[in-house]
This record gives structure tokens, sequence and C-alpha cells, in this order.
């Protein structure tokens, strides 16, 4: 988000005003002192706002894109799993089936740890993408899509893909898959 | 460790002597002897309305046998203190010796190990030259020093010459062979990018309950990130990225414990974030790592949430041979005890096991899984004390700034509960019959467990803000005992990684041992193993680090046992003049 453009304009308009301020006599400075604020403020701020307001709608769509990338990668990961288990490859199974739990797991914590890191300099700016729903106990501090419910049930199915991957079955696989289907469509496309 | 005698009895004869005589003890009775045994030094915590985050941060504390005379050792971290702006005292760090009539002696200055004169946190023991001598490692707000044993009782401070200073504020360290190349790798957790200035002119400006103004952060604050240091032969080289160490997520770090929680032979970590997701880096082999705390479940509570964590143990505490998770956490939520799966997988068994209920309360730090009543179950431990001493002036909403330490009863072995006794939950808290030790109210932070006095019973040192350090004498009525000395001649003091399984009385228990642990603070290195009725182990096997193993057969009870390496499967060394 770039806001550099948004404030310079503020503040030359901030400057504007109180330099016109000053060069006015007193007299006349209390007969034409303005009592709403100067629209050339009014108008950077709504600039800001446009900005802030568009920013935030950006965060969404990129959050959202984060997670389909991830979904995608889970489901990629499912098919080499599926594969490896039809050839018979059990370690290659393996690998791709914890894969899966990872990428299920990073759906759960809307993104990775390189993502976390993102999110907690967001909030070290003091930026809450769900302020209202942090205070009602309804997403994590600093997420944007992902509800705590969400994310627990990400989670459940990761720690179980995750288990699965000791000894992978077809399966079990997919019978597990089938709940981070239902979670994705409840709670991440239902949320677009 | 080595030149701990072979067999010292039940009690020390020239143990000094203990309070007068008095009813018989309960399982649990511990009282502080750090007044009577010189343990006098005030370890220093900012100033006293704690301003910022590092006024209230603690140091810790360690029991190692620097000198080899086999008498438990204390080295302890220390802070500053701060008036306003002003920093009024550059506290001292404290290496106690430990003499022959049991008292301790300050030997800090001869040693030279007071420090260099930055905020002291964390403290770490491990011989990382393989000289065959204890060195230590103090973690700061500022520099690190790691102090290395010269032998004749001195010490000499080789951080900045081996490029671990690390400036920054460090905290919880763990020295481990990640790569199993003979040589201990250096993970050190840190946890909040700041400067002395932001220190300095701290003010108190985050509402608590909109009651009272109290330090900030760390939501809202930078978090340092973690550093890992490669040990080639004695030099350390950062390898924090190669190593897939590297910190993305910035999580405010405060503890490492590094343990085989896969059970594939090489060294995993576990890091404790204060509220951020824990990691476990599972080890995959050549010093690499994968980072699978979602997956493992050990990143979040049961609810999916991250927790303020502050300290870590690990151990067997449901004796399956599995290495379980105990995790502290901030006050009104539970400190997380993770059942060990296998494989690095964990469950959040907290409440059911009652662990989390008895922790909800208070505001948790330094911890410990250890047998503490010697009955063959792992007890916990747990260092209590919260941050804002605002609390205080609303004692009715969560308690108060000083707080009690808990002590909860591992009821694995219910050897006291009569047929047909309703179902208890694994844990209780029993710290109300633990004596006056936990009676105790400070703003307690590191833990340390060893046995100091050689008699079998597992003694604990604790740390508090502002105050001395406490050593809690065990005097409970204690079972059989048998503590492992395992010792690698010319090899290093301290052989980090080694896995002992003790076999007795029809029950298998486990420790590993380790170095950084607890909050900020290291435990006896030596390996203890309550045994209840048994007057026998079985057997005891020793695991080395490389993988070979020593056994040994019908073990009396009651004793230090050395269990000495095979000299064929000697590390290498720098200084091979020097070993023993």
């Amino acid at each position: 988000m770039n806001l550099s453009n948004a404030c310079r304009g503020s503040r030359l308009a901030g400057a504007a005003l109180i330099a016109a301020l000053a060069a006015t006599p007193g007299t006349a400075r209390a007969q034409a002192r303005p009592t709403a604020t100067p629209p050339e403020m009014v108008a950077a701020y709504e600039a800001l706002a446009d900005t802030i307001l568009g920013a935030n709608k950006t965060e969404v769509k990129l959050v959202h894109s984060i997670l389909a990338a991830t979904y995608a990668h889970a489901r990629a990961e499912l098919g080499r799993a599926r594969d490896a288990l039809k050839a018979g490859d059990a370690a290659s199974a393996k690998a791709a089936t914890e894969n899966v739990a990872a990428a299920v797991g990073q759906i759960g914590t809307e993104g990775d740890n390189a993502v976390a890191g993102i999110r907690k300099r967001l909030l070290e700016g003091g930026h809450h993408a769900n302020a209202e729903g942090e205070a009602q106990g309804i997403y994590d501090d600093g997420y944007v899509v992902v509800t705590k419910v969400a994310k627990q049930a990400f989670l459940d199915s990761s720690k179980a893909i995750a288990m699965l991957a000791r000894d992978p079955k077809a399966d079990a696989l997919d019978a597990e898959w089938k709940k981070v289907e239902a979670a994705w469509a409840k709670h991440i496309t239902a949320a677009r | 460790m080595a030149a701990v005698a072979a067999a010292t009895g039940s009690a020390r004869p020239d143990a000094p002597e203990g309070p007068p005589a008095s009813p018989p003890r309960g399982r649990f009775h511990f009282i502080d002897a750090a007044p009577r045994l010189g343990l006098t030094r005030v370890l220093e915590a900012g100033r006293p309305a704690k301003d910022h985050l590092l006024d209230s941060a603690g140091a810790g504390a360690a029991f190692l046998d620097y000198d080899q005379d086999g008498r438990l050792d204390i080295y302890l971290g220390n802070g500053w203190r701060l008036d306003g702006e002003t920093v009024a005292v550059r506290g001292q760090h404290a290496l106690y010796r430990q003499r022959t009539d049991g008292t301790f002696e300050d030997v800090t200055d001869a040693a030279g190990v007071g420090g260099n004169g930055d905020w002291g946190s964390g403290v770490a023991v491990a011989d990382y030259d393989n000289d065959g001598r204890a060195d230590i490692l103090v973690t700061s707000f500022g520099r690190n020093a790691l102090f290395r044993n010269l032998g004749d009782g001195r010490f000499e401070d080789v951080a900045g010459k081996l490029g671990i200073e690390a400036p920054g504020w460090n905290t919880g360290a763990s020295f481990f062979d990640a790569d199993g190349d003979g040589w201990l790798d250096l993970y050190i957790a840190r946890y909040v990018d700041c400067t002395l200035d932001d220190v300095l002119k701290a003010k108190r400006t985050l509402w608590w309950r909109g009651l009272e103004r109290v330090a900030f952060g760390p939501f809202g604050l930078k978090g340092a990130p973690d550093r890992f240091f490669r040990n080639v032969k004695g030099r350390f080289v950062e390898a924090t990225d190669e190593a897939g160490l590297k910190d993305l997520a910035l999580g405010f770090g405060f503890a490492a414990r590094a343990a085989d929680f896969d059970d594939d032979g090489l060294p995993d970590l576990y890091v404790a974030n204060d509220s951020d997701p824990n990691y476990l880096y599972r080890n995959v082999g050549a010093g690499r790592f994968k980072e699978i705390g979602v997956t493992s479940s050990a990143a979040f509570d049961a609810n999916g949430a991250a927790q303020a964590s502050m300290g870590v143990a690990a151990g067997d505490v449901d004796g399956d041979s599995v290495l379980d998770l105990f995790v502290t956490n901030f006050s009104e939520d539970f400190s997380s005890l993770y059942k060990g799966m296998g494989q690095a997988f964990f469950e959040d068994v907290s409440r059911p096991t009652g662990v989390g209920p008895a922790t909800f309360r208070p505001l948790s730090w330094g911890t410990a899984m250890a047998d503490l009543d010697n009955d063959g179950d792992l007890d916990l431990v747990v260092a209590n004390g919260h941050i804002y001493p605002q609390i205080d002036a609303h004692p009715e909403l969560i308690g108060t700034y000083r707080q009690r330490n808990l002590l909860l009863e591992n009821r694995s072995l219910r050897d006291d509960v009569p047929p047909g006794a309703p179902p208890e939950t694994l844990f209780r808290d029993v710290t109300a019959a633990a004596g006056p030790g936990f009676e105790i109210v400070r703003s307690h932070r590191g833990v340390a467990v060893g046995d100091y006095d050689n008699d079998g019973r597992l003694d604990i040192l604790v740390t508090a803000l502002d105050s001395p350090p406490e050593l809690l004498h065990n005097e409970g009525a204690a079972g059989a005992w048998l503590i492992v000395v395992c010792a690698i001649p010319g090899g290093p003091a301290i052989p980090i990684g080694a896995k002992v399984t003790v076999t007795a009385g029809g029950r298998t228990m486990t420790r590993d041992v380790a170095s950084g642990d607890s909050y900020l603070s290291s435990h006896d290195p030596r390996a203890h193993f309550g045994l209840g009725k048994a007057e026998r182990a079985d057997e005891v096997v020793v695991r080395w680090p490389d993988g070979t193993r020593s056994v040994r057969k019908d073990v009396a009870a009651r004793q230090v046992l050395v269990v000495r390496k095979d000299v064929a499967g000697a590390v290498p060394t720098t200084a091979p003049a020097t070993r023993r």
C-alpha cells in the first residue's frame, strides 16, 4: 500500500492553509475564520480514504489468492500421492502426503511463516483487517479471511493427513480430503 | 561430571545441618535453602513499575559442575536496575561454587564470569569446544557472553572471538549437535527488536482492562529473528538460513529445547514463542531442518490458538517411551501439555490431564519435568509471576504480581490410592502440601532442577525479579533413586544428545541429556531416575549421540552411576592436551 502521494498532498494542503491564515490581519482573520474543514483537506482525505479502503479490498483479494494457490498446491500433491500409491511408491506417497498436510495447515494459518511475518508487520503498524471480528473472537489477530472456526477445521485435517503420511492409504486419504473440500467450500469459497 | 563419586549413598555425610527435627514429611516437602547456603545475589530487573517488557523478562539459572568435584555449582544470569531513564545498576552474573560442606561460595570475580556489562538473560551450559570442561553461555539484551572454562577455576569470554555476540534481545539458547559432527551447534531464540533507547524511554501505554497503564507489547512490536550458529571445530558460523531455521514469522522467541522428538536418532528443535505459533523443527539430516509445528500439532493449543509461550520442558510423562512437551503460558490461559504420539506428532492433553485447569490463573515461566518424589514418573514444577505490578491494585481479578510456584504431581503411579477410588486426572496440584518452599510469592522466572546435595532427591533452583534466587531443598519422603552420569573419556564434559533408559520395578524410564531448557535455564545434566520401591535397576542403557550404546545390568539403587563410553567412541577436540 503506497500512501506517500496521498499523504504528501495532504501535507501540502495543510501547509498552504496555515500560510494563508498567517498572512491575514488579526481582525480580518477573526471575521473570515473558516468554520468548516478546508475543502482541499477534505478532498485529500477522501483520496486517502479511497486508497486505504482500496488497499483493504486488495488485501482481501490477495489473501484469497494465497489461499487458492495453497489449495491448488494441496490438490496437486494429493494427486501425486494418489499416483505414488497406485505405483506402489511408498516413499513418494509419504512425501506427497506430508506436503498435502503442510498445505492444508497453511490454509488454516492463512499462509506460511513468511506470510505470518507480514501479518505481524501489519499488526505492528496497527492494521487489523477484521478488528471487529477479532474483538468478537471470530478471527485471530491479523487474519483476513480465515476465521477461528475455519482455522480449527483445517488444522484438524492437516494433522489427520500428516498422521496418514506415516502409512498412506488411498481410501483414508480421500476421506480426509473430502473434509478439506467441505471446509474449503464452507469457509473460504463462501467468504468471497 | 565424570569425577562424581561412583556411589555416594543416600545422603552425603558432610551435608550441612538441616532445620530442626520435625514431624514426618509428606511426599513433597521443599524448603528454601538459598539464604542459609549463601545464595544471596539479587537479580536486577529494570524499574519497579516494569515500564518495558525487558524490565519483566528476568534472567535464568543453571546447575553445573564447572570444577568437576562432583558437587553441583550454580550460575545465575543478571539484568540491570533502572531508575527512570537512567541505568542505576548493571547487575553482575554470579557463579557460586559449592563447598564441601554444601554451602556456596561466590567465586564470580575470581572466575571472571561476572559478564561484559550487558543485560543478562538466558544461561546454557555445554562443552562447546570438547575439552572436557563445562562452558557457560549467557544470552543478553546486548551482546552474548560465552565463558570458556580454562580448567583452573577461571573462564574467558570468547563470544566476540567466536562470532556469537549477536547483539539484540537474545533469550533462550540450546546447544545440540545438529549435524552429527561431534561439535555442539547453537540455537538462540530472540524476542523483540528494540534498542536500549526504546527500553530506557519506554512509557506504559497499554491499557490493561481499562484500569491500569502497563508495559506495551509484545503485540505491536517487531519480533527479533532467532539465530543458529554451526560449530565448526570450536568456531561458530552463522547458518540460520542454510540450516532451514530462518525465523520467517519473526516469532517472539523465549525458549528453545532440542530433543529427538521423532526418535530417529537426530536432534530436533522446539521453540516456544510468546503470542505466536511455536516452532517444531524436524531434523531431516545433514544438519538441516524443516518446520513442522502446525502439522505436528505442537504450534497451537487444542483450540488452534497461538499462546503466549514462555518456557518449555520435554520428557515422557505418561511412561509410553515417547517424548511429551510441556509449554508454560500467560495467565488466564492453560499451560499446554502435548502428549507425544510418536514420529513428532503431538496432541494437546492439557484439559484431560488436569494440567490446564491447574495452570490457568498464574502467569507461568520456567518449568521442569522431574521426578520430585522418586516414584518413577515425572512431575511438573512451574515458576509463576506476573509482568504487570499494576495488577496488585485489583487482586480480585487475576491475582497478584507476585505469585506462588506450582507443583503438579504426576499420578501415573498411584500407589497411595485405595482400590476402587474414583478416577482422577494424570496430574494433581499438590502445591499447598509441598512445604514452605512453595509458599514463597515472588515474580518468579527461571527454573533449573538438580540434585545439588547428591541425596537422590531433586532440588529446584528458581530465579525471580528483583530478588535473590531460591534453592528449594527437597526434603520429601522420596523413594529409591538412581543418577546416571554419562561420560565420554577424552570427550565433552556433557554428552548432550545422549539418551538414558532405565528399567526398574517393571517400568522403563527415559531421560535425555540437554542444554538449554525451561525458561532461560539449564538443568543438572545428570540423568535422574526415581525408582519407587525398587532397590535395583534391571538395566541401564545409554544411547550415545553417535548411536552406539552402553548397557549396565542389575544396578543397585541409591547411587550416582557413571557410565563411560567405549574410548573408541571419543569425539574430536581442539585441546587434546587438556583432556581428562
